[in-house]
C-alpha cells in the first residue's frame, strides 16, 4: 500500500492549500473595501447617536420581517416572500440602539450567535461527540467561524465609533433555542442542519438589511455579507445532500426580526 | 466522468427543488411588481425634483406618472442596471446551454450532479433574466435580450478552451462571479428599497452557484472528480476542499460591471 492508498488525493490537498492562500490575499483586497464602507458609516452613525432625536430621524422605514425568524428557518430551506410592510421601529425599552443602529446591534449579535455556534461545535468535535470528524467538515467549521468574527468585529466598529455598547454576547430571544439544538446534535448532520439555517436566516437578514436601512455604508455592508452566509449555506446543504442551490431569491421571509434584539 | 449518485434521489430533489424555486419565482415577481411601483414613484420624484419623502398620491398622481415613463426611462439608472443584470443573466443562459451541449457536461460522460447543477442554474438565470427585462418594461424601457458585449467576447474567445470539465466550470465561476460582484454593487446603486432587496437577493444565488462551482473545480484539479457526487463522501474530502468555496468574508464588487454596460443603446 503506498501513499496514495491512505491519501487517494494528496496533490489536490497541496493544490487546494495553494488556492487557499492565493483566496487569502483576493480576501485582504476586499477587507479594504469593507473598510471603507464601514468608516464612512461610523462616520456618519456616531453623530447621529449623539442626539435622540436624530436617532429618531434615521428610522429605518418599514424595519420587520415578512417572516417567523431563525428558529424556523433550522432546518428549512425555503425563502422568498414580499418586501416587509409592519414596523418594529418603536424604542424598545431603555436600549440605546434604534434606526439604523439597531440593525447593526442585530447583525453583531447575529454573527456572535454563529461564532458561539461554530465554536460550540468545534469544541465537541474535540470531545468526539460527533465521532470521527472529517477534515473538509472541521476546516469548514473554523474558516466559517472565522469569517463570522470579521463580521461581528465590522459592525461593533460601527457602534464602538458611533459610541454605543459593542455587542459581545448574543442578546437574542432566538439563542437559548439556537444553542440548545447545537448542544442536543448527535451527529454532524443534525448540527449541518442548524448551521444551516443559521446561515439562511442571516442571509434573509442581511438582505432585508440592505433594503431597509437608510445609511449607504450600511447598506453596502450589508450587501457584501448577504452573499457570504449564502455561500456558507450552500455548502451546508450540499453537505446534508440537498440540492444546494434552491431558490432564484435569498428571500427575507426568515429574516430575523429587529425585536428579537434584547440588548 | 462518473459519480455515485443515484438517479432517482436526484429526480426528486430536483423535482422538491423546483417547487421551491417557483414558490420563490412567484414571490420575487411580487417583489417586482412593488419595486416597480415605487421606482416609477421614485423616479418621478427625481424628475419633477422634488425631495425624497414627497408623496404621488391618488388617481391623477398616477396618470401623470404614466405619461412620464418613457421619457425617464431611456436615462434612467435603475433601468440602466437592470437592462445590464438582464444582458449578464442572457449571457449566462446562452454559455450554460454552450456547456450542456458538451458531452463532459451534458452528455453521456458527463458527472450526473455536474449535469444537474449546469441545468438547474441555466434555468434559474432564465428566471432572473425574465424578471430584469419584466421590471424594465414596466419602467417603460427597452427589454434586453443581448448579452453583455464585455463578458461575450471574454467567452468567445474562451469557447475554443472548452475541451474538458475544468475550463467549463472555471468559465463558469468567472460568470458568475461578475454577476454576484455587480449585484453587489447594484444594491448600492439603485432608488428604492424593493430593487435593493430584488438585487441582494440575487446576488446571494449567484454566490451559491459560485461556491459550488469553486469546491468542483479544487476536486477536478485535485484529480478527483469521483469525489463531485451528492450526498458527498464526506470522509474523502481533502481538508481544504472545506473553505474554498468561500474566498471572501466581504463579498468583492471591483469587477462589477458598470451600470451602463449592457445597457440598451
Amino acid at each position: 500500500m503506498n501513499a496514495r492508498d491512505h491519501d487517494p488525493i494528496a496533490i489536490s490537498e497541496r493544490e487546494l492549500t495553494s488556492m487557499t492562500s492565493d483566496l487569502k490575499d483576493m480576501h485582504e483586497d476586499s477587507m479594504a473595501e469593507v473598510r471603507d464602507n464601514m468608516a464612512s458609516l461610523t462616520d456618519r452613525l456616531a453623530g447621529i447617536a449623539q442626539s435622540q432625536a436624530s436617532r429618531r430621524s434615521l428610522l429605518f422605514g418599514s424595519l420587520a420581517v415578512a417572516g417567523v425568524g431563525v428558529l424556523a428557518a433550522c432546518g428549512s430551506n425555503s425563502s422568498g416572500g414580499k418586501s416587509a410592510s409592519s414596523s418594529t421601529n418603536s424604542p424598545s425599552g431603555s436600549s440605546p440602539y434604534m434606526g439604523d443602529l439597531k440593525v447593526v446591534a442585530l447583525a453583531a449579535a447575529l454573527e456572535n450567535l454563529a461564532v458561539a455556534g461554530y465554536g460550540l461545535v468545534l469544541a465537541n468535535a474535540g470531545k468526539g461527540a460527533y465521532g470521527k470528524v472529517p477534515p473538509a467538515i472541521a476546516e469548514f467549521a473554523t474558516v466559517v467561524q472565522k469569517q463570522h468574527k470579521d463580521h461581528a468585529a465590522a459592525w461593533n466598529s460601527v457602534l464602538k465609533g458611533a459610541g454605543l455598547p459593542k455587542i459581545t454576547g448574543t442578546p437574542l430571544t432566538i439563542a437559548p433555542q439556537a444553542v440548545s439544538a447545537l448542544k442536543s446534535a448527535k451527529s454532524l448532520g443534525d448540527v449541518a442542519k442548524v448551521a444551516q439555517g443559521l446561515e439562511s436566516a442571516a442571509a434573509q437578514t442581511y438582505v432585508f438589511a440592505a433594503a431597509n436601512v437608510a445609511d449607504p455604508g450600511g447598506i453596502a455592508t450589508a450587501a457584501s455579507i448577504a452573499p457570504v452566509e449564502a455561500m456558507h449555506q450552500s455548502i451546508l446543504l450540499f453537505v446534508l445532500g440537498q440540492y444546494p442551490v434552491p431558490n432564484s431569491d435569498i428571500g427575507i421571509s426568515g429574516a430575523v426580526q429587529p425585536s428579537a434584539l434584547t440588548a | 466522468m462518473s459519480d455515485s449518485l443515484d438517479g432517482s434521489a436526484l429526480a426528486g430533489l430536483m423535482e422538491e427543488s423546483q417547487d421551491l424555486h417557483a414558490d420563490a419565482m412567484r414571490a420575487g415577481r411580487h417583489q417586482l411588481d412593488d419595486y416597480v411601483a415605487a421606482a416609477k414613484e421614485s423616479s418621478f420624484e427625481q424628475s419633477r425634483g422634488l425631495g425624497a419623502g414627497a408623496v404621488i398620491a391618488g388617481v391623477a398622481g398616477a396618470a401623470v406618472l404614466g405619461s412620464a415613463l418613457p421619457a425617464f426611462a431611456s436615462g434612467n439608472t435603475d433601468v440602466q442596471v437592470l437592462q445590464t443584470a438582464a444582458s449578464i443573466e442572457n449571457l449566462a443562459v446562452a454559455t450554460y446551454g454552450v456547456a450542456l451541449g458538451l458531452p463532459f457536461i451534458g452528455g453521456s460522460s458527463a458527472n450526473g450532479v455536474v449535469k444537474a447543477f449546469a441545468q438547474m442554474t441555466m434555468k434559474q438565470h432564465q428566471d432572473h433574466a425574465m424578471g430584469f427585462n419584466a421590471a424594465v418594461k414596466q419602467l417603460g424601457g427597452k427589454e434586453q435580450h443581448k448579452p453583455d458585449p464585455k463578458y461575450l467576447a471574454y467567452v468567445n474567445s474562451q469557447k475554443p478552451k472548452l475541451t474538458n470539465a475544468a475550463a467549463v466550470v472555471g468559465l463558469a465561476i468567472a460568470l458568475e462571479d461578475v454577476a454576484a460582484q455587480t449585484y453587489t454593487k447594484n444594491v448600492s446603486q439603485v432608488s428604492t428599497g424593493d430593487l435593493r432587496q430584488l438585487f441582494a437577493g440575487v446576488a446571494g444565488v449567484e454566490a451559491q452557484h459560485k461556491a459550488i462551482l469553486l469546491a468542483v473545480q479544487a476536486l477536478i484539479a485535485g484529480g478527483a472528480p469521483q469525489l463531485i457526487a451528492l450526498p458527498p463522501k464526506l470522509n474523502k474530502l481533502p481538508k481544504a476542499a472545506g473553505s474554498v468555496g468561500f474566498p471572501d468574508a466581504f463579498y468583492p464588487t471591483k469587477s462589477a460591471s458598470p451600470a451602463s454596460e449592457g445597457a440598451v443603446k
